[in-house]
Parts: structure tokens; sequence; C-alpha cells
């Protein structure tokens, strides 16, 4: 009795190592090579608005055991200790307007009159820094420390989390604003009296507009 | 012989009872129904150990808004591979990253003298404030990537890293010649702009640095 017990077992924990997701041998290519790559771009943008903006990124590294018996779910956090991390992260954004294809039809005279027809605003991501005095990091006697690695891909997360956090930031109404108050002073210098000055932008932006209006280096750095 | 084996078999059959043919019928049946349940329900069986690899969501918190107005006339967008090396007993560790960044070359209508625009009937002179350097930082360090790792690194050695990368951006890319492209490029920008407005003659200056 007790052998056919063991066999029974032995069958089960066969049967648990078929496992349905083969895990192929991934080769991880980075898409950089190992040299500087140079470019430079001729370009006619106005920036108004610069945001500073700051976030702690957070993670608690926690070891578990996952999986699936007699087709229950089970998921159990392993006793080998934790490990966590802050990184403080500040972003630099600028909203811009482009002028490389400005034209006279962006602009319309009536009299002392001057209307100017601004192209849509962009938003970009210039610049991050992370605060590397102000890490902290806990990491217990039985784990491994944060590898480089895994610094900068919580990093690249923060970042990316930064980007989706773009649209409920309401930047472009600020840009819109302050690109007006860039431009008047500008216009008044040609001889215009204030009142006769009129910036106005293509149309109103809705939330779906934000995001298309997030500059795209930004979007392709995200990634 | 073979009518014996024959007949041994037609007494054999005629003689056993029912009963003896249905316990070792019963015992296979078992067996057969009992490896395929245990089969279908072990089927999706699995087990991995698993780490989180995701940070946790945290707000983004704005800290300042500032009003500027910088005119970019030239971007640049460089990436640098910077390494650090450090000796030992027991063997070196050796840290390389990638670094981007884009330094942004144009003027800053700040800086314009007062009268930087004078209009007449139909010719416009323009002043322009020097072509410079528009952000002090201009590294993206969160796209940063880890290239190569041999023993253990400090956050220290990381900003050193982050120092070594931003002064060989500003040595490759705040070239004469890139300064000159900058400036010529927002000579024909502002001439550009300036004729669009209704100016026939259009001049445009930089102010020394």
């Amino acid at each position: 009795m007790k052998n056919i017990a063991y066999m029974i077992f032995l069958a089960i924990l066969l049967m648990s190592c078929g496992d349905k997701e083969k895990t192929a041998a991934k080769s991880y290519q980075l898409d950089t090579i190992p040299m500087m790559v140079l470019q430079i771009q001729k370009t006619s943008r106005l920036y108004t608005t610069e945001y500073h903006l700051h976030k702690i990124i957070t993670h608690n590294d926690v070891k578990s055991i996952t999986g699936k018996i007699f087709n229950q779910s089970f998921h159990i956090d392993l006793p080998v200790g934790k490990r966590k991390i802050a990184i403080p992260l500040d972003a630099t954004l600028k909203a811009y307007v482009d002028f490389s294809n400005f034209t006279s039809k962006n602009i319309k005279k009536a009299g002392k009159k001057i209307e100017i027809i601004l192209p849509d605003p962009h938003i970009v991501l210039t610049s991050t820094k992370i605060n590397h005095q102000e890490v902290k990091q806990y990491v217990a006697i039985t784990r491994s420390n944060f590898t480089d690695e895994e610094l900068t891909s919580f990093e690249n997360q923060g970042r990316t989390a930064i980007i989706k956090d773009i649209p409920s930031l309401d930047m472009i109404g600020i840009a819109k604003e302050n690109a007006a108050k860039t431009l008047i002073p500008f216009i008044k210098q040609m001889g215009y009296a204030e009142e006769d000055i009129t910036i106005t932008f293509r149309k109103q932006f809705n939330l779906n507009d934000i995001e298309k209006l997030i500059d795209k280096t930004t979007i392709e750095n995200g990634k | 012989m073979e009518n014996k084996t024959l007949r041994y078999l037609k007494y054999f059959f005629s003689h056993s009872s029912k009963t003896f043919w249905l316990l070792p019928t019963t015992l296979l049946t078992i067996s057969i129904l009992l490896i395929i349940s245990l089969y279908l329900l072990n089927k999706d069986n699995s087990i991995t150990i698993s780490q989180n690899k995701n940070i946790e969501i945290t707000p983004t918190q704005i800290r300042s808004i500032e009003d500027i107005g910088e005119w970019e006339f030239l971007a640049i967008s460089d990436e640098e591979l910077v390494d650090t090396l450090r000796k030992g007993f027991f063997g070196d560790s050796e840290l390389v990253r990638i670094y981007y960044g884009t330094l942004r070359l144009g003027i800053n209508l700040r800086e314009a003298q007062p009268g930087w625009i004078r209009a007449g009937q139909d010719t416009i002179v323009a002043t322009l404030p020097p072509i410079k350097l528009l952000d002090k930082d201009f590294i993206d360090e969160a796209k940063t990537r880890s290239f190569y790792e041999s023993g253990s690194w400090n956050e220290q050695a990381r900003e050193q890293l982050y120092q070594k990368a931003y002064n060989a951006m500003l040595r490759r890319c705040m070239t004469p010649s890139n300064i000159k492209s900058a400036q010529e490029n927002a000579g024909r920008q502002f001439y550009h702009l300036l004729t669009s407005m209704g100016y026939d003659h259009v001049k445009i200056r930089f102010q020394n640095r």
C-alpha cells in the first residue's frame, strides 16, 4: 500500500515537471552599439514653459513560489529576505511651438490688427537626473545586492511612468498661455499695439490629443 | 497437441466462476480511471519561483513651472559609453554604462537687449542674443543602459560616471562648428519668420558674447 502511495506521488511530481510554457533560451540584444552616436538636427522651436517634476521610484522585491497543482493556483512568499529601494528622480519637461513650417499662411493681417495662428504645442522630456546621494536601499543578508541592470530597469520604468502622467498635468493649457506671453512683446516691438495682437491655436485639445502632442523622441526613449 | 490445448482451455473457461474474472477486470478499470483522472488533474501543473521586477505606483509631483522664452536652432543627440575600473587584490571591478543626452543650442529671448527688434516701413533689423547651450541638464539619466558590471558599485561611483558622461558630451557637442551651425540656422529661421510677417528687407545680427 505504501509503495502504491509513493508511486502515485512520483507520478504527480513527474507530471508537474511537464511545463506547458517551455522557456526558450532567450538571447538579449541591446538596441545600441557600444560606440558614440551623434545626431544633429536643425530646428526652430520656441520653448515657452519649463516643468520640473519629481518622482520617488520605489521597488519592493519579494521572492515567491507561484504555480498550479490539482487545478488550484497558489502563491507563497518565500522567507528568504526582502530587498527594497527608493530612487529619487528629477525630470525636466518643456513645452514648445515648432516654427519650422511657419509660413505667411499662419498670419492674418487686417489694417492695424494682426492674428497669428500658432502650430500645435508639443511637450518634450529634456532631461532626467537621479539624486544618487538620496538613494536608499535595504537588502537582507540572505539576498544579493541590486545589480546595475536592475537599477537602470527601475529608473527606466520611472521615466515611463512620468511620460504616462503628462496628460493629467494640464501642461498644454499653460504652454499656450506662455506662448502668447512670449510672442506678444516680440510682435509689439514690430510696432503693433497689444490690443491689436491675437495669438490663436489651431484647436482646443482634449486628453487624447495631448498624448499625440508628446514629442516622439520622448516616447521612443521611453520604450 | 493442439487439440489437447484447446480442450484444456475449454475446460478451464467452462469451470472457472464469474467472480474469478470480476476481480482483475475491476482492478484494471479502476487503475485506468485513476491514471486518466490523475493526468487530467495534473496536466496544467506548474511551479515557478518568481521575483517582482516592477516598480510600485508612486505620484509624480510638479516641483515648479517656469515661464521661459528659449528658441532652439540646433539639437544634438548624443550617446556616450563610459566606464570606471577599480583595481583589487582578488581581481579588477568594472562598471560600463551608456548615457543618452540631447544638447540644445539656441537663444534665450530673456537675454535680448531692449529694442532688439527695430521695424521700419518695409525694413526690420533684429539683434539676437548670442547662441548658447539652453539646458544645463541635458542627460536623460533614467534612460541609461547598463552595459557591463563586475564587482559591486555604490551610488557615488554612478554619480562620478554621470559627470564623466556629462563632460564627454559637452566636449563632443559644444564645438565652434556646431555653434556656428546653430547661429546660421538662427539667422535663416528668423529671416524666414520676419519675411512671412510681411517685411521685404530683413537684417539679422547677433549680440557680442
